[in-house]
């Protein structure tokens, strides 16, 4: 406890330290004029002074005024000792910034008691201080780190400005960040995915998900898989990162190359409506599962739901943070609410819908974040996500003997194998049932020498299968050679299929038209998803080009 | 493995949801599902949501069912294919014998 004593009378200073020493307080500093004090005070930071009011050159009043300034947020008591006792000098004490006055000649019992009191309250306002300044660091660290966090957060989860022309969206945080969240992206072939969904809760601990969310989604479009899949494997990622209380409701919406046809996954968001141009909601796309990242691999379940629209139908998807605003009369807006700005309106926008949800908020605050999708069904003409293929010629070649033959089925690995080395997940399908269909025949007819025409019947489909099996299990020498070359130049892929059999007499091909015959139908499939077909050395090998 | 189903509630509804691979290596497994309990059955709906690879054996097997049900069941529906699934149905014209949605 530091105290500054100023007065310009050296016996009233030796007096006054004489009885601070009494008190034990012996950390005392003099000053004999106000200019003295005020130099002082800079060096030493008193906790307290006793002050003479009248004083040559600065007063009293002015060095209080002074000190106070000096002393910033933190409370300086300054306690003035006066030989005046008239009201307005008193008063005029206070006024100038003095906390307390104690009459000349001094009573050292209330005066000691004062210098108690006083200090007490400087301790309190160092601590509020001390604390305060805390508080700044903590705020300014974490606005920085949100900063970078909000900066990053931008940067992944920003929608591909692609699918604003298709896609009328926006996204309203009601903290810096958001527990909504809106992605989308291309489906290699030529469609479009998009989800929109709701962490539990706002701000940063809800948005952290999002991240390993949208990352999912993005490389699952990237490769056109159905919204099982997605659903699926977000479900596992959640579950596996979020606590047990955290949870996130989503739909997921792919639209195929048409433009009209909806796939829709829909866990614990609400219903996404279907509106036709006259603004009627004939269709609602309910929640069917539970939100994401709560039910067990084995609990989940996945089906979706699908829906043709025609063009100039609009699909609109909303977090229930809109729902859920509340007017000053306390009332919802409910999806009630929402349906009956989109029938008042039919071509209203998401600008409009949000300006209505202004309004009818008035002055009420906005509690949840706000999402709102609009999609138009159109033909979509930008939408591509085709892998670039790389311009290296590449030729793959798969060599099985005997005994591979018997264990694997290696046209899923050759696929996966060339989908991924190219980036072209859009031809997987395809280009399965191509290679299939001749890895099956060389097999089939050149390896085991089957007949086909035993598939006539429902039964003899079996029985091909058990004399295959069979042929298989007894299968000692044989080979089958698979070479896929791609050929960059022309964007097409050259397969050749050899086998070591004795060769088979073509059979004539079925017509795809003849629906009434079960088999026969492989090669013309083939001919339809390829430039070329040839068949070569009595059939023992391949050769077919299958444009990418 | 055998093949998922779902009868509907009253019964004369059968869905048969295929797996990733719907090809020769299905015959057992697709066979006993349209054919198991399968009396008062005269709908059948072959869900291929999970579907992304499937070749010419997979559409005899289909047109295999269809033949040997065709006294008992009025419609046979596919429904939820990938839509490069879809288009090999469309190649294979199977819009004309059932009812793709």
């Amino acid at each position: 406890m530091r105290i500054l004593v100023v007065d310009d009378d050296t016996l009233n200073r030796f007096l006054l330290v004489h009885m601070l020493e009494q008190q034990g307080y012996l950390d005392t500093f003099e000053a004999e004029d106000g200019g003295v004090a005020i130099e002082l005070a800079k060096r030493i930071n008193p906790d307290l002074v006793l002050l003479d009011v009248v004083m040559p050159e600065l007063d009293g009043f002015e060095v209080a005024t002074q000190l106070k300034k000096m002393a910033g947020d933190i409370y300086l008591p300054i306690i003035f000792i006066t030989a005046l006792d008239d009201e307005k000098t008193l008063a005029r004490c206070l006024e100038v910034g003095g906390d307390d006055f104690v009459a000349k000649p001094f009573d050292k019992v209330v005066l000691a008691a004062k210098i108690r009191a006083h200090a007490r309250t400087r301790l309190l306002s160092k601590k509020a201080f001390e604390q305060n300044k805390q508080l700044t660091f903590y705020r300014n660290a974490i606005e920085r780190e949100h900063k970078i966090v909000e900066h990053i957060f931008a940067n992944a989860l920003s929608v591909n400005k692609s699918f604003t022309r298709y896609l009328d969206y926006c996204l309203n945080p009601a903290s810096d960040f958001n527990g909504d969240l809106f992605i989308a992206s291309a489906s290699p072939t030529g469609g479009m995915y998009f989800l929109i969904g709701d962490f539990t809760g706002h701000g940063l601990a809800s948005a952290i998900g999002a991240l390993p969310v949208s990352q999912a989604f993005q490389t699952m479009s990237r490769k056109g898989l159905s919204l099982m899949e997605m659903a699926e494997t977000i479900n596992q990622t959640l579950l596996m990162l979020l606590p047990d209380d955290m949870f996130f409701a989503a739909a997921i919406v792919e639209i195929n190359n048409t433009g009209k046809q909806l796939d829709i996954w829909n866990g614990g968001m609400p219903s996404l409506l279907l509106q036709d141009p006259s603004g009627k909601i004939v269709k609602r796309f309910d929640s069917r599962h539970m939100a994401l990242g709560i039910l067990e691999n084995h609990e989940f379940e996945a089906d979706v739901e699908r829906y043709e629209m025609q063009f100039g139908d609009r699909l609109v998807a909303f977090s229930d943070g809109i729902v859920e605003l509340e007017n000053e009369q306390y009332e919802m807006l409910g999806s009630e609410g929402l349906e009956s700005w989109l029938k008042a309106q039919p071509d209203i926008n998401v600008e409009g819908i949000i300006s209505n949800a202004k309004e009818y908020l008035g002055a009420m605050q906005r509690k949840d974040d706000v999402t709102l999708i609009i999609f138009t069904s159109q033909p979509l003409e930008q939408v591509k996500n085709k892998g670039v293929a790389s311009k290296v010629p590449l030729k793959i070649v798969i060599e099985l003997d005997a005994k591979h033959i018997k264990s694997t089925d290696p046209v899923v690995d050759l696929v996966s194998v060339v989908t991924n080395q190219l980036s072209l997940f859009g031809i997987h399908s395809e280009l399965f049932t191509v290679l299939s269909e001749l890895y099956n025949n060389a097999l089939e007819h050149g390896v085991l020498e089957l007949d086909s025409e035993l598939k006539q019947s429902d039964s003899g489909f079996f029985a091909y299968f058990k004399l295959r099996e069979e042929k298989l299990s007894n299968l000692e020498v044989a080979s089958i050679v698979i070479s896929a070359e791609y050929l960059p130049d022309e964007n097409a892929l050259a397969i050749q299929i050899k086998d070591s059999g004795k060769g088979f007499k073509q059979q004539p091909m079925s017509k795809l038209e003849n629906l009434e015959k079960s088999y026969g139908r492989g090669i013309s499939l083939v001919k339809e998803l390829c430039e070329s077909v040839e068949y070569t050395n009595k059939g023992n090998t391949v050769d077919v080009v299958f444009k990418i | 493995m055998s093949l998922d189903r779902e009868f509907s509630e009253d019964g004369t509804e059968l869905t048969i949801f295929l797996e990733e691979k719907f090809d020769f290596g299905k015959v057992k497994d697709f066979r006993m599902a349209y054919s198991e309990h399968t009396e008062d059955v005269t709908s059948i709906v072959i869900n291929l949501q999970k579907t992304e690879y499937m070749d010419s054996s997979a559409l005899g097997m289909l047109l295999n069912m269809q033949k040997s049900l065709s006294d008992s069941v009025k419609s046979f529906k596919i429904t939820h294919c990938r839509p490069q699934v879809l288009k090999i149905l469309q190649i294979a014209r199977f819009d004309k014998k059932f009812l793709i949605v």
